[in-house]
Parts: structure tokens; C-alpha cells; sequence
């Protein structure tokens, strides 16, 4: 095995976007180096992927890289994977090559737009590879920036607006997490920023006021990053505005590092919550619940086919939270699944709306029609991608929802039975949206417009076999998310 | 103590001293076209003290009573000594560009390197007089310095300004510590009076004590700029010329912190409660006021002047907590926050430097529209102020957040959670205007396509300040082992 792996993985994007930036002066070099960078970090990746072994005991990692840094503060760049990150690197790493070769048209400011890009994807596998809270809220703070510029600089009308929401709204919200680092790192008196060593120490801490003052401030970081309503309003503005690179990017990985923090930080704090444990649990399935069926009534509303989209995120990051909250085996594992399975998923929709607005520069539902008529395989492709989103089986999508809502039925079957009103509209808002967009008769006042490039094509169609690929054998990326989710302590097997 | 031994302790002081009269004298010899040569002189007279410094390595063993219990030489006095000289060092090579054809070039550098003297003398000072001449020489340095430009009328309205608020602080100093040398009984050395004041505490909580120690809060006030003893700062700043604003954000705003440390921390411990109170209302008026105004300000040099003051409401927590772990964080946080502001600062120079020579006639050269579309007309500019934007409002990777992260877990870690959430809030807030002018610099489209060829001397001073912010920000380890041996001399 190669020393340092996770470092390399996590490294090279950023050598790329170096390079990209400094060497690269036109548009085919730009995107080659950036590909090729992205493309060394997927080989890797899929080298420790097969390596991984899961069913080891909680909170004991593999691949770790671990140097002192600011020892007199406990500060170490401390790297590792387990079941709950390693399918997650994963996503990151297969979702950033596909999204460079999507963008291979890009004409404004190649070199700037691929570095970012590539910079993004470091911060991002930083985020979910980091065991120490210091170098965990550094990346998390990292990727802000790339996406801060992605939108301001190719976005739409709006952007500036967009931007600065997005920048200031998700910094507060790191920004109370810090504070809730902080408590912990002194609460339990360890000296030392280890995020296993915290989680271990968490229960340890005398007050229980304390420990649910600690739960709440990291919390509040991560939801306002998944997002859940009421937190949300940055999420539909940024999509909106942001370039399609940029919307597949923040949907498909940066909305789950909220996901992930859930995951890896506070649900085995649930068990150290003694008290006030049903109130945090309810807290939780309050605002999953809210979410989804907010988040889907407010999609099926929208007349712009990318904030419907970016509604719909906010729904399905809903489950997440709802698997998480209803804290059994059954929903952790589907709410982890249901992560990966969104992150490919939305993926395909961002592409597509990317390419009706570029084809016929409009996304408004009603001015859309019979594009399924002039763009078959990008008709294809979407309706893949829209029924994968509203649950069909044979779909990663359908599995994800299924394993949460049947896990939550055990644990909390108001919820659930609340969380399935919303899977109803969910149908709706998807097949009404393609029927007016893209079937009936085809809208003479849009043009000509042209089918998929092959560069948009590709990526699309391996999103779209992995999805199924995933919806028909879930095999070891579940395997890892169950082993996961077992050892979890507290959680109801 | 010999006069050898006592000559190796002060060698960075008397090596500024003899460069500052050897300025003087040569620039007397030498015609207005030569007198570069003094700038290039000035900066190797800092270069050799601050190696000195370093040499002599930052852990040295504490050293009291030398000159009749005056001057220390300590972590601390040599922390501080070498930011100060860097900070200088900084400003000088900015200024061997910005004024290489003006005739007064030897007044200046004499000036720069007196006033930084005056500051070392400040970081060594453990009597109230000596620390006060040590304020006084590099207070009226610097008054002469900000109305360097005495042509432009906005230099002398800064100048002016700086002179009588800082006049008026030093009598309320002086006037302060005048009532605690008659309440002491004639101590003027600062571990006498900790001792003396903790024996009888009663003497502070008189009304005479009040007074005195209200006196003494407002004099160093003025100095910090703490709200609502600001109100000169924006105006200094700006008008000031803007190598020598850095200089006064970075150098001598930073004395004051020092001095108070050694003082209102040490004399004061004795009614510990009722300062913490006082300092809490200043902090957080002081860094909510700032950010607040500075978000609405157009030029970019008042914004960093109101920035500044938000820096120091920061900064001026350390006096509600008084643990060692804050101290360390404070000590920090200065260091940082000198290469910060003297980077952006000398950077906006740099800047007007440029634009001023493609246009004599450019008014408000530091206005926000000028940095439109910079990062196309001097990406290394654009990118150097990114960097120093980024730093000031604490993004990771930079001495910025460090220092932030540092200072806010001590004040947590001492239990006042409502300082820390005010200070977390305002510092979310302080990104709009940062990144404002970042989205100005990459976003917006330059005014014109001409390329800015940013002068070597800028180049080398904005270079060392990113070393300096970027070092401490990514390598920060030895910084906080140094800052924490600093803070440990006070032995809270």
C-alpha cells in the first residue's frame, strides 16, 4: 500500500488546481491538467476503496495519516476513513471528474473556473477524511471559497446576492460549530482536538446542560449545511445563480458533509445525551419532517425548473435527517445510502437543467414544451434521472427511501407515516415538471436547439448506470454504511 | 552589570540609535537624488536588529532590575521588539519606493527608526516613567510622520488629529499613573505596585483609586482606539500617508497593548472584577461599532481603520479574561494582526502608488471602485490583498484564524459565553466587507486593460508581510510556544 494515501488523494486536486491556475494559459490545457488531476485522485480513491475492510469496531479507522502540528494545543493533521466516509470519498471522487468533463465547454476564465473546481474537491475530501476538529473546520471553511467565487464569477443575474448569502449565512452557521468545538475541546478537558478521542470523552462530561449545549451548536452547523428548513433560504438563491458545475457540486457533495457531520460526530453523541435524549430526537424528526414536506409543496410550486430542483434537494436531505433522528440500524444505513445515492442523483438533474438552459436559454417550466421532440437523448436521460429522484425501484433513490422510511415506521411511525405524504407530491412535482417541460407539442418559440454534446452525455450517462447500478445491487457501499451504522453506540439493532 | 554586558542586552536599540543619527548626518551630505540610499540603509539597520533578535533566540531567560529596575529583557519584551522591528522594517522598504525622489527622505527614516525605538523601549519597560518616555518618543515620531505629506491637506488634518487626541491621552496617562505613583507611596516599578496593590487592595477601590484607574483605561483607550475612544483612528488612517498608516495600525496601536498588558494586568490584578466589567462593555462596543461602520465605507483605507478598531475590541478581551491561555492568545493575535494590517496596508499603497503614476491627477486613490478588476491588472496585488482580507476576517490557513481561534476558545474556556458569541457574530459580519472587496478585485471588470506593474520594493514588503501571515497561519506551533512563554511572564 502507498504511505500517505489519503493525503495524495486529498493533495492532488490542489497540485491541479496549482498547476491549472499558473501553467495552464488556454482553455484545452486548463481542462486536461484539471482532469487528470481529478482522474489520479478517482484511481486512487478506487485502490483503498477495494482495500477497505468494514466491520471493525467503532471509531477505529484505516489509511490513517497522522502528523503533530500545534501539539501544545492537542492540534494534529490527523486523516482516516471508516463505513461512514469511505463510500462518501467516493462520491466525491467520481462526482468532480465527471463534473469537469461536463464543463469541458467552459469558455470564461477556464484555468480560474477548473482550479476552483479542483479546489473545491480537495476541501471536500478533507472534510470527510479529517479526525481532528481543527483540520475538520479548516476544510470545512475551505470550501466556502471556491464556491463563494464559482458563483459570483460565472453566475447568473443575481449572483452577487446569492453569493454573499450563501458565504455569510453557511460561515455563521461553521461559526457557531466552532463554538461548540471549543466547548467540547475544554469541556472534557482532554487537550487534544481528536474527534475520536472527543466523542469518547463526550459522555464524560459532567453537565448535561453542557453536553446538550455542545449538541445544539454542532448541530445547528450542520443543518444549516444539509440544509433543513427553516435554514434553507440560502440553498435555492445559491442554485439559482450558480453555474451548473457549481449547483452539481454544492447538491452533490457539499450539502453532504452536513449529512456527514450527523454521522460522524453527533449521532454517537445521542447515547451521552441521557435526559434530554427524546427531546434532541424529537427535535430532529420535527425538522426532517418539516423539511421534506415544506421543502416538496414549496418545489412543486416553483415555475424555475433549477429551484425546483434545488427544492427538491432540501426534501431529500430531509430523510437524511429523518433516518438519523429515528436512530436505528435500519434508518442510519438508509439515511447514509440515501447521501450517496442523492449526491449521484441530483447530479443528473443539475446536468440536464443545465443543458435546457444552455440549449434554449430559458428554464422556466411553462415557457419549456416538447423538448423531448428536438433533444431525445437528453429527454432520456433526465427522465432517468426524474423518476431515480421520485423513487423508483430498480433506483438507488428508492432504496435509500425505503430502508428510512421503514426503519423510522419502527422507531417513530408518526413521523414516517407523515414523511410518506410528502412521497405522493413528490411524484407529482417530478412527473408534472417533465410532462410540461419536456413532452406534449414542442414550443416553436424556443429555437433550434441542439441535443447533448458528447461532453455533457457522458457524464450523464454513467451517472445514470450508476444509479440504476446502485438501485438494482446496493453491494458494498451498503455493506459499508451497515457495518457503520451498527456500531454506532445506542443505536437500536 | 557592566556597560558591555549592557550593551549586548540593548543591541538592537543601540544599533537603531546609531542608524538613526547616521541617517540624519548622511542625508545632510547627500543631494535629493541620492537619498535612496538612506531607505536601503534604514532597512538594513531593522534587518540586523531583528536578527539579533532572532538570534539571540525568543526564550530567554528573564532578566530584571537592569538600569535601576527600569527595563527587562524578557519572552515578552523580545515578542513584541520583533514584531515592532518587523513591522518597521516592512514600512520602511514600502517607503524606499514611495518616497525615493522626496527631499525630507532622511527626516523620515530617522523618524521611523526613533519612533521604533521608542516602542522596543515600551515592550522592555517595568516602571511606569520609562514606559512613558518610551510612548512619548514614538508617539511624537509618529505625530510628524502622519503629516509626512505636508502638501496634501488631509496628511496635516491627520496629523493634527493624531497630535492633540494623542496628546490629550498621554496627560490622562500621565495623570493616572501620577495618582497611583502619590497612592502608592512613590512606586513607579510595575512588580512593586502588583505586590503593593495586592497587599492593600482597599487603596484601588477608593474613589481616588476609581479615578485614577479610569484615567489610565481612557489614556491607553485613545491609544487602542478602543470605542469610544476611536474617533481619531478613521480619520489618522486615512488621511495619513499609507506606508504610515501601516505603521501606526500595526506599530504603535500594538505599543499601547503591550504597555496595557504590563499594566492594567499586573497593577490592576487586585480588583480584577470591576475592570473585567469595564473592558467587557469596551470590547464589545468597540468591535461591534467598528464593524458595523466599517461595512459601509468606500474607501478601502477607512475600512481598514475601522477594521483596526474592531481588531482591538478583540484583542482588548484578554482583559475580561486575565487567564494565561488568553494572554497567549492575545500576544498572538497582535503579532498576527500587525502582519495582517501591514500587509493590506502597504498593499492599498502599493496600489496608489500605481495608479497615481499611470494618472497624477487620481483622486481618492484608495477608493473601493479603484480595486475593480484588479485581479486581472495585478493578479500578485490582488491576490497579496485576498490573502490579507482573508486573514483579517479569520479564514482558515491564515495567522488570522489561528489567533481568532486561539482567542476564542480562551474566552470561552473562561466562561464568558455571551463575549464569545458577540465576538463570533461580528466577526461573520466583518466578512461582508471583506469579501466585498475581493468580489471587486476578481468579480467586476477593470476600469482599464492596462496591466499595473507593481514596484520591486512594494513587492518585497507585501512579500514578507504574506510570509509572516501565511507562517503563523500554517506553521503557527513555535508561534504559540513563543507567545505563551511571552504571556507566561506576567504570571497571571
Amino acid at each position: 500500500m502507498i504511505d500517505y494515501v489519503l493525503s495524495l488523494i486529498l493533495f492532488i486536486p490542489l497540485i491541479g488546481a496549482a498547476l491549472t491556475l499558473l501553467f495552464a494559459k488556454s482553455r484545452e490545457s486548463a481542462r486536461v491538467v484539471a482532469l487528470t488531476a481529478s482522474a489520479i485522485s478517482f484511481v486512487l480513491t478506487i485502490m483503498i476503496y477495494l482495500q477497505f475492510e468494514s466491520g471493525i469496531a467503532f471509531l477505529q479507522f484505516q489509511f490513517i495519516d497522522k502528523i503533530p502540528w500545534m501539539s501544545s494545543m492537542g492540534i494534529s493533521y490527523y486523516l482516516g476513513v471508516d463505513g461512514v466516509s469511505m463510500p462518501l470519498i467516493l462520491l466525491n471522487a467520481i462526482l468532480c471528474p465527471l463534473t469537469i468533463i461536463y464543463a469541458w465547454g467552459e469558455n470564461k476564465l477556464p484555468n480560474q473556473f477548473f482550479a476552483l473546481i479542483l479546489v473545491l474537491q480537495a476541501g471536500v475530501f478533507g472534510v470527510f477524511m479529517a479526525l481532528d476538529f481543527f483540520l475538520f473546520y479548516i476544510f470545512w471553511e475551505i470550501t466556502l471559497i471556491p464556491l463563494y467565487f464559482l458563483i459570483s464569477i460565472w453566475g447568473g443575474p443575481n449572483k452577487d446576492y446569492a453569493a454573499i448569502k450563501f458565504f455569510i449565512y453557511t460561515h455563521v452557521a461553521s461559526l457557531v460549530m466552532v463554538l461548540g468545538i471549543f466547548a467540547l475541546y475544554f469541556s472534557t478537558g482532554v487537550n487534544t482536538f481528536e474527534i475520536p478521542v472527543l466523542l469518547q470523552a463526550f459522555s464524560d462530561i459532567a453537565s448535561p446542560e453542557m453536553r446538550v449545549g455542545i449538541f445544539l451548536a454542532l448541530f445547528f452547523g450542520f443543518l444549516v449545511k444539509m440544509p433543513t428548513v427553516p435554514f434553507h433560504t440560502w440553498l435555492p438563491d445559491a442554485h439559482v445563480e450558480a453555474p451548473t458545475a457549481g449547483s452539481v457540486l454544492l447538491a452533490g457533495v457539499l450539502l453532504k458533509m452536513g449529512g456527514y457531520g450527523l454521522f460522524r460526530v453527533l449521532l454517537p453523541m445521542i447515547d451521552g445525551l441521557g435526559d434530554y435524549r427524546p427531546y434532541i430526537i424529537t427535535l430532529m424528526a420535527v425538522l426532517a419532517v418539516v423539511s421534506i414536506l415544506y421543502a416538496t409543496f414549496a418545489a412543486l410550486a416553483q415555475k424555475d425548473l433549477k429551484k425546483m430542483v434545488a427544492y427538491s434537494s432540501v426534501a431529500h436531505m430531509g430523510y437524511v435527517m429523518l433516518g438519523a433522528a429515528a436512530f436505528n440500524y435500519m434508518s442510519v444505513s438508509g439515511a447514509m445510502f440515501q447521501q450517496f445515492s442523492h449526491g449521484l442523483i441530483t447530479a443528473v438533474l443539475f446536468m440536464s437543467v443545465g443543458v435546457i438552459q444552455h440549449s434554449v436559454h430559458t428554464r422556466i417550466i411553462p415557457d419549456l414544451g416538447g423538448l423531448a421532440d428536438r433533444m431525445p437523448k437528453l429527454a432520456f436521460l433526465m427522465m432517468c434521472g426524474f423518476m431515480a429522484s421520485l423513487g423508483l425501484p430498480a433506483m438507488s433513490g428508492f432504496i435509500a427511501e425505503f430502508m428510512v422510511l421503514t426503519g423510522s415506521y419502527l422507531t417513530l411511525p408518526v413521523y414516517a407515516l407523515l414523511a410518506m405524504l410528502g412521497i405522493v407530491a413528490t411524484a407529482g412535482y417530478h412527473l408534472w415538471a417533465l410532462q410540461r417541460a419536456m413532452f406534449g407539442s414542442y414550443n416553436e418559440k424556443l429555437g433550434e436547439p441542439h441535443d447533448l454534446a458528447n461532453f455533457e452525455l457522458v457524464p450523464m450517462a454513467i451517472l445514470v448506470l450508476l444509479i440504476i447500478l446502485f438501485g438494482v445491487y446496493p453491494g458494498s457501499v451498503m455493506e459499508m454504511f451497515e457495518y457503520a451504522s451498527k456500531i454506532i453506540p445506542g443505536v437500536m439493532i | 552589570m557592566t556597560y558591555m554586558e549592557l550593551a549586548s542586552q540593548f543591541a538592537p536599540e543601540l544599533i537603531l540609535t546609531i542608524g538613526a543619527l547616521a541617517i540624519m548626518m548622511i542625508g545632510l551630505f547627500l543631494a535629493t537624488s541620492q537619498k535612496k540610499v538612506l531607505g536601503y540603509l534604514a532597512a538594513i539597520f531593522l534587518a540586523v536588529a531583528s536578527l539579533v533578535i532572532v538570534c539571540r533566540g525568543v526564550y530567554v531567560i528573564q532578566m530584571e532590575g537592569i538600569l535601576a529596575d527600569s527595563l527587562t529583557i524578557d519572552p515578552m519584551s523580545q515578542f513584541f521588539k520583533l514584531t515592532f522591528l518587523v513591522v518597521s522594517l516592512i514600512v520602511v522598504i514600502a517607503s524606499i519606493k514611495e518616497y525615493d525622489n522626496h527631499s525630507n527622505q532622511d527626516e523620515y527614516y530617522t523618524l521611523i527608526l526613533l519612533g521604533t525605538i521608542g516602542m522596543m523601549v515600551v515592550a522592555s519597560a517595568i516602571d511606569i516613567v520609562t514606559m512613558f518616555i518610551g510612548f512619548e518618543l514614538a508617539s511624537l515620531s509618529t505625530y510628524a510622520l502622519a503629516g509626512f505629506n505636508k502638501k496634501d491637506p488631509n496628511s496635516l488634518e491627520a496629523a493634527v488629529k493624531y497630535f492633540i487626541i494623542g496628546a490629550l491621552s498621554s496627560t490622562l496617562l500621565l495623570f493616572g499613573l501620577s495618582y497611583i505613583y502619590g497612592m502608592s507611596g512613590g512606586l513607579t516599578n510595575i512588580g512593586e505596585l502588583a505586590d503593593f496593590f495586592s497587599a492593600n487592595p482597599a487603596v484601588l477601590q477608593s474613589p481616588l483609586g476609581i479615578i485614577a484607574l479610569m484615567l489610565i483605561v481612557a489614556g491607553f483607550g485613545f491609544k487602542m482606539a478602543l470605542v469610544p475612544f476611536h474617533m481619531w483612528a478613521p480619520d489618522t488612517y486615512q488621511g495619513a500617508p499609507t506606508v504610515i498608516s501601516a505603521l501606526l495600525a500595526a506599530g504603535s496601536k500594538k505599543m499601547a497593548f503591550v504597555a496595557a498588558f504590563r499594566i492594567i494586568l499586573i497593577a490592576m490584578i487586585a480588583i480584577k472584577v470591576d475592570i473585567a466589567m469595564v473592558f467587557m462593555i469596551l470590547a464589545i462596543i468597540t468591535m461591534t461599532l467598528g464593524n458595523v461602520v466599517a461595512l459601509s465605507q468606500k474607501s478601502i483605507k477607512r475600512m481598514l481603520a475601522y477594521s483596526s478598531v474592531a481588531q482591538a475590541g478583540y484583542i482588548s478581551m484578554v482583559f475580561v479574561v486575565m487567564s494565561p491561555e488568553a494572554l497567549t492568545a492575545g500576544i498572538l493575535y497582535v503579532m498576527s494582526h500587525a502582519f495582517m494590517k501591514t500587509g493590506a496596508f502597504i498593499a492599498v499603497a502599493a496600489l496608489g502608488y500605481m495608479l497615481l503614476k499611470e494618472n497624477s491627477n487620481a483622486k481618492d486613490v484608495d477608493h473601493l471602485d479603484n480595486f475593480a478588476g484588479l485581479g486581472k491588472r495585478s493578479p500578485f496585488l490582488a491576490f497579496s490583498i485576498m490573502i490579507f482580507l482573508f486573514a483579517l476576517a479569520g479564514i482558515p490557513l491564515t495567522a488570522g484564524f489561528v489567533s481568532k481561534f486561539l482567542l476564542f476558545l480562551s474566552v470561552l474556556e473562561g466562561g464568558f459565553l455571551l463575549l464569545v458569541v458577540f465576538a463570533i457574530l461580528n466577526s461573520a459580519l466583518s466578512l461582508y466587507y471583506y469579501a466585498r472587496v475581493v468580489k471587486y478585485m476578481y468579480v467586476l471588470p477593470p476600469s482599464s486593460d492596462e496591466k499595473l506593474n507593481i514596484p520591486g520594493a512594494y513587492a518585497v514588503a507585501i512579500v514578507l508581510a504574506l510570509i509572516g501571515v501565511l507562517a503563523i497561519g500554517i506553521y503557527s506551533e513555535p508561534f504559540i510556544i513563543w507567545a505563551e512563554s511571552a504571556a507566561n511572564v506576567l504570571g497571571l
